[in-house]
């Protein structure tokens, strides 16, 4: 406990504050992250040193050279408690932010309040040269560009959808690099050279450029490692402890021989697994790990134990030491997309438990080594996604729980038995489906597979319901902005008014699919990732760059959706308000829903009091159900580049917070820009007034298989956890899993916990709030993003 | 005021249905609670539970001051400070609920609500898989249960054929009839001591405790048995009374007391129905006191939880 302490004051916080809420400007004087982060430009100096010098090249050679440069020339160093090493920055308060993708970001914000104190004035010369360089030629630039005039409009965040340029996932075939070393898939990117010079395939100058980019870029994460040997044998000659002596020893062979070569020992494929986590972020800045940690990491620990060379003690040393690197990951968002990642740093999860391939449970004793690292350090990243199934033993049951009470926000728990049928129903094959992880919040993926899962944007469904109540005028302007639907006044029954909502979603997830497609062909054209495709599967076997095809029968897009539980209320609310009760026609509801409710607080109230999703009535209950399926439905009428058809999914981030600023009131009584409901299966803030039982029974009627991955948050104080209720809790879970709902997080925080903290921040500065798919630290967000997490009903204890 | 006519068909007059209940007998429960009870405790944490009518419930924070209510007010019970919220004149109330309907927002409500059996069913089976899985069931409490008991043992009987598990928690103090008629039905007693010297006890809850104690013996012959124990600084809590429990407990194959430390949850609940809460000052004994007694009833060979 002593050393976990110890490191945990090493970690500097990258998580950002949301200075922004939705359109709004939120708390942006206490500036987006904690004054202590720098800017460190050497990846954009780097990049831009590389493309000046390899114009007329093609671009996958250039992007391979671009990677190679900076992992060779920027500045690397070790710290003092370090086992495991590797910096994506070349200062320990480091985060970066890829320019080559987008330089008004950054520009931007060292410009503004929120960011005065990322850069010194120096540092704001030098960006704004570099920026000079990327101006007409960075992937924003690039597309904002291309896109038509008639399409610009959606492209602009004004409150139904925030299309997002950057976000992007995937896991690399971890099992495979670790049977090769990275010299395996060099020789196999040299053979397939081999075999299209005999062959000569139609593409055969695209593939060799490719090919050569692959070795280029993986030779150069092999220097990388060979650089911090050489840094860690000059610091160990220079070294008088004789035990830090040893580790820096140690670092030095162990960097001599991984990623190179295949690891053997638990300590190396540490390092070649973090190695390869921070080439892939940095070639590419991304979200996510989503590496299935103890079904990895499991052999090389017992191999350990058994030949003698660690034993547990060591084994959860190193592992809290890897713990601690995950934290020194950050990104730079823009201002607007800091309100849908308010207290992220970087969404990197890992998952645990599940089964292999053929079914088998994978627990072992590095899953519950990894909840004992989580435990001691109460971090905020890495978040633990569990896989749950049949063959759960309890104990994993018992021991994640002991780290939930924690009130760290994970283990997050994800049901198999609910989500397998549903990534089958994707067209992913058993075998794969089985190997699922989550990336972080709820974003499923198959590891080593090219899926490239890509969240488009954030979408907000409840906006779109208030499109289909004004035909797709904005009543303010008269612009025609949704699409032209009936007329709300023709509406003879709910289900009307279901009809226009589903073909408002449809209209907009069209809109933000045509602002992706041309953002993914220009990425194919100028963002090739040779890297990447080289420790997926596939790529260098068929000669093709990861963006010119996908892993078959996988989901590709998704967009994450917000408010559809306020629909379904909504809807309910019409329905009992307007066409059963009678009360008002529903133009007059719309009218005064359009002056916020002013002067008819009594029809505000009877659609309050309409029945509400939560509460284990089927009246509400079957609409939500009804309406969730609808909207997924008309979501994915709309396909991608590849065919494949957009999708939903519950990773809701702060966005239910942030976004729904710009969603004016709603049927179901909310207020203009209130909150939504907090994640996609959970009741709308303080509806549910029969307690967690019902919530579940709700959950459970809303079917996965017809909608999509979704997410639920509970908060329950304290003392629920504790020893004489943790077996009535334990068979809340196993209900919950019984039941078929496919995720649970839970808060576990007392109410007056978090009061005390808005008031005295100082006293709460290790305090951990879950906000959606992800931890934060409470004091990280904006008053009114923890006035939401306040709102989340606690789930009383009789 | 409940017409003969709705007494007739057996309905029970329920205040609560308090679903995901893990302090009323084993796993995930569904507690209903029955209104009226011929104790009045000076501690009671439900006040509403007391009277054996419905009553009118206020909700302060939730007045708007909109004035709505006061409009159908044929008593005139209802007036207005200065712009601010409505205040009930008790003694002119008469229970009408007139008010009620025309409150938006919740700031009057009626306690106590007649539900047939086969409503309690239907609510109670809502969650029968959380049972299963954690070993739980119905519980039904009070007030004091018993005192309905005809509907009691009707609703009982039918959750009985469904195989659900059922627990009574019970002051002890209803006729030995009603008592020979319910326990038939129940899996497992808990049963409220709270003193057991009788002068003490007619002072703290109104009522002789001889019967509950003879009760007690009824009890533990023929159904498995708790005791549940309210536990107030100075009042019961001196070791030598709880050891007296434990005794008695021991006596009676008693398996396990549960002490509930004293907490204020139910002070501001007396102005909300009219009442006035009695003087009583009460105290939780303090952590070290908890765990000698806790030691206490463990070395009677007794299972022992708090809260629980
Ligand atoms: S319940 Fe009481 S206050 Fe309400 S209308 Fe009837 S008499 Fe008046
Ligand atoms: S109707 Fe309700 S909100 Fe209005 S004054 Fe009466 S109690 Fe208050």
């Amino acid at each position: 406990m002593k050393l976990a302490e110890q490191l945990k004051k090493k970690v500097v916080s990258r998580a950002v504050r949301n200075v922004k809420r939705g359109s709004a400007e939120e708390e942006s004087n206490r500036g987006m992250y904690r004054p202590e982060i720098r800017l460190d430009l050497q990846r954009s100096r780097f990049f831009t040193e590389s493309y000046k010098e390899t114009e007329g090249q093609t671009m996958v050679v250039r992007r391979a050279k671009a990677l190679a440069s900076l992992l060779a020339k920027m500045d690397i160093f070790i710290r003092d408690h370090e086992r495991i090493v590797g910096y994506q920055t070349s200062d320990i308060n480091g985060i970066f932010h890829p320019i080559d993708q987008n330089w008004k970001s950054p520009a931007r914000l060292v410009n503004s309040e929120a960011g005065s104190s990322l850069l010194d004035e120096a540092g704001k010369k030098e960006l704004d040269e570099l920026c000079a360089y990327w101006a007409g030629k960075s992937m924003s630039d690039r597309h904002q560009a291309a896109i038509p005039q008639s399409l610009k409009k959606y492209w602009t965040y004004e409150g139904t959808f925030l299309w997002t340029q950057l976000s992007e996932l995937g896991i690399p075939d971890y099992e495979r690099l670790f049977e090769t070393g990275l010299k395996g898939r060099i020789q196999a990117a040299k053979d397939k050279l081999a075999e299209i010079d005999e062959t000569i395939p139609v593409d055969y100058l695209e593939q060799k450029d490719f090919l050569e980019a692959v070795i280029i870029s993986l030779e150069a994460v092999i220097h990388f490692g060979k650089r911090y040997s050489t840094l860690a044998e000059t610091m160990a000659g220079e070294e008088k402890d004789p035990k830090r002596r040893s580790e820096l020893e140690e670092i030095s062979r162990i960097c001599a021989w991984v990623p190179e070569n295949p690891p053997r020992t638990l300590l190396e494929a540490f390092q070649f697994f973090y190695f390869i986590h921070l080439v892939r972020y940095m070639e590419y800045s991304t979200l996510g790990i989503g590496i299935r940690i103890d079904k990895i990491f499991g052999p090389f620990y017992e191999r350990d134990l058994a030949e003698g060379r660690l034993n547990r003690e060591e084994a959860l040393e190193i592992m809290q030491l890897l713990w601690v690197k995950f934290n020194e990951l950050g990104l730079v968002y823009s201002p607007t997309v800091s309100s849908v990642y308010g207290g992220v740093a970087s969404l990197q999860a890992v998952t645990i438990g599940g089964t292999d391939k053929d079914g088998n449970d994978v627990t072992n004793d590095l899953t519950y080594l990894a909840l004992e690292a989580a435990k001691n350090l109460h971090l905020i990243e890495p978040s633990i996604a569990l896989r749950l199934h049949e063959g759960t033993p309890d104990k994993l049951y018992s021991n994640a729980l002991d780290v939930i009470k924690t009130g760290v926000g994970y283990p997050s728990l994800f049901n198999d038995e609910s989500l397998l049928p549903l990534i089958e129903k994707w067209g992913v094959p058993p075998v794969d489906a089985r190997d699922y992880a989550v990336t972080g919040c709820v974003y499923i993926e198959i590891p080593g597979k090219n899926v490239m899962r890509r969240a488009v944007g954030y979408f907000v469904l409840a906006k779109c319901l208030w499109w289909a109540l004004h035909q797709g005028v904005n009543p303010k302007t008269g612009e025609q902005h949704g699409a032209r639907t009936a007329d709300p006044s023709t509406f003879t029954s709910w289900e009307d008014l279901l009809d226009a909502y589903a073909e408002q979603v449809a209209f907009f997830t069209n809109k933000m699919e045509q602002l992706d497609r041309i953002n993914l062909e220009l990425i194919e054209k100028y963002c090739p990732r040779p890297f990447y495709s080289a420790i997926v599967e596939g790529c260098i076997e068929s000669g093709k760059e990861a963006r010119k095809w996908v892993y078959p029968s996988m989901i590709h897009s998704f967009a994450i959706v917000i408010g559809g539980i306020n629909v379904a209320d909504s809807i309910t609310a019409v329905r009992k308000v307007v066409f059963e009760d009678k009360r008002v026609s529903l133009p007059e509801l719309i009218e005064m829903m359009d002056k916020n409710w002013e002067g008819h607080e009594d029809i505000r109230q009877a659609c309050i009091n309409a029945p509400k999703y939560g509460n284990d009535d089927d009246y509400a209950d079957s609409i939500a159900r009804i309406v969730l399926c609808r909207g997924e439905e008309a979501m994915e009428t709309i396909r991608d580049r590849y065919g494949l058809p957009h999708r939903g999914d519950g990773s809701a981030v702060s966005a239910t917070y942030g976004l729904a600023y710009d969603t004016p009131a709603t049927p179901d009584g909310r207020l203009d820009g209130d909150f939504f409901s907090d994640s996609t299966l959970a009741p709308s803030p303080g509806q549910d007034k029969e307690g967690p039982t019902a919530v579940l029974n709700s959950c459970a009627k809303i079917k996965s298989i017809e909608t999509y991955n979704h997410l639920l948050n509970q908060k329950f104080p304290p003392r629920f956890l504790e020893e004489d209720t943790k077996p009535a809790f334990m068979a809340y879970l196993k209900t919950w899993k019984e039941l078929n709902v496919p995720h649970l997080q839970l808060n576990i925080v007392d109410k007056e916990t978090l009061v005390s903290a808005q008031e005295y921040p100082e006293e709460y500065s290790d305090l951990i709030v879950r906000v959606a798919g992800f931890s934060a630290y409470f004091v990280d967000l904006s008053k009114g993003l923890q006035d939401h997490i306040i709102a989340r009903t606690e789930q009383s204890l009789a | 005021m409940i017409s003969a006519q709705d007494r007739e068909v057996p309905k029970g007059l329920v205040f609560n249905i308090q679903k995901f209940s893990v302090h009323d007998g084993p796993g995930i429960r569904t507690t209903v609670f029955l209104k009226g009870c011929p104790l009045s405790c000076r501690w009671c944490a439900n006040p509403e539970s007391q009277s054996s009518e419905p009553q009118l419930m206020i909700r302060d924070l939730k007045c708007t001051g909109c004035g709505a209510c006061a409009s159908v007010c044929t008593e005139k019970a209802i007036s207005f400070k200065e712009g601010g919220k409505r205040h009930i004149n008790w003694q002119r109330c008469n229970q009408c609920f007139a008010c009620v309907d025309m409150c938006l927002f919740g700031a009057l409500t009626v306690v106590g609500k007649l539900m047939t059996p086969v409503d309690i069913v239907e609510e109670v089976a809502k969650d029968r898989i959380f049972y299963r899985n954690s070993g739980g069931g119905v519980t039904f409490s009070g007030g004091e249960p018993l005192a309905q008991a005809q509907f009691l043992q009707e609703v009982m009987a039918l959750l009985k054929q469904d195989g659900f598990h059922i627990t009574l928690d019970t002051t002890g103090f209803a006729p030995p009839a009603a008592l020979d008629r319910i326990l038939p039905l129940v899996d497992l007693v808990l049963l409220d001591i709270k003193h057991l010297e009788t002068a003490q006890h007619v002072k703290l809850t109104g009522v002789d405790n001889r019967i509950i104690q003879e009760n007690a013996r009824r009890i533990t012959d023929r159904v498995q048995t708790w005791f549940r124990m309210p536990l107030m600084a100075g009042i019961n809590d001196d070791a030598d009374h709880v050891s007296r429990v434990a005794g008695l407990a021991r006596d009676l194959g008693v398996e396990k007391i549960s002490f509930l430390p004293y907490h204020e949850g139910g002070i501001s609940k007396w102005p909300q129905i009219g009442k006035i809460r009695p003087d009583f000052e009460g105290r939780a004994p303090d952590e070290d006191h908890m765990a000698a007694l806790t030691e206490l009833v463990s070395r009677n060979g007794l299972q022992v939880g708090i809260r629980i």
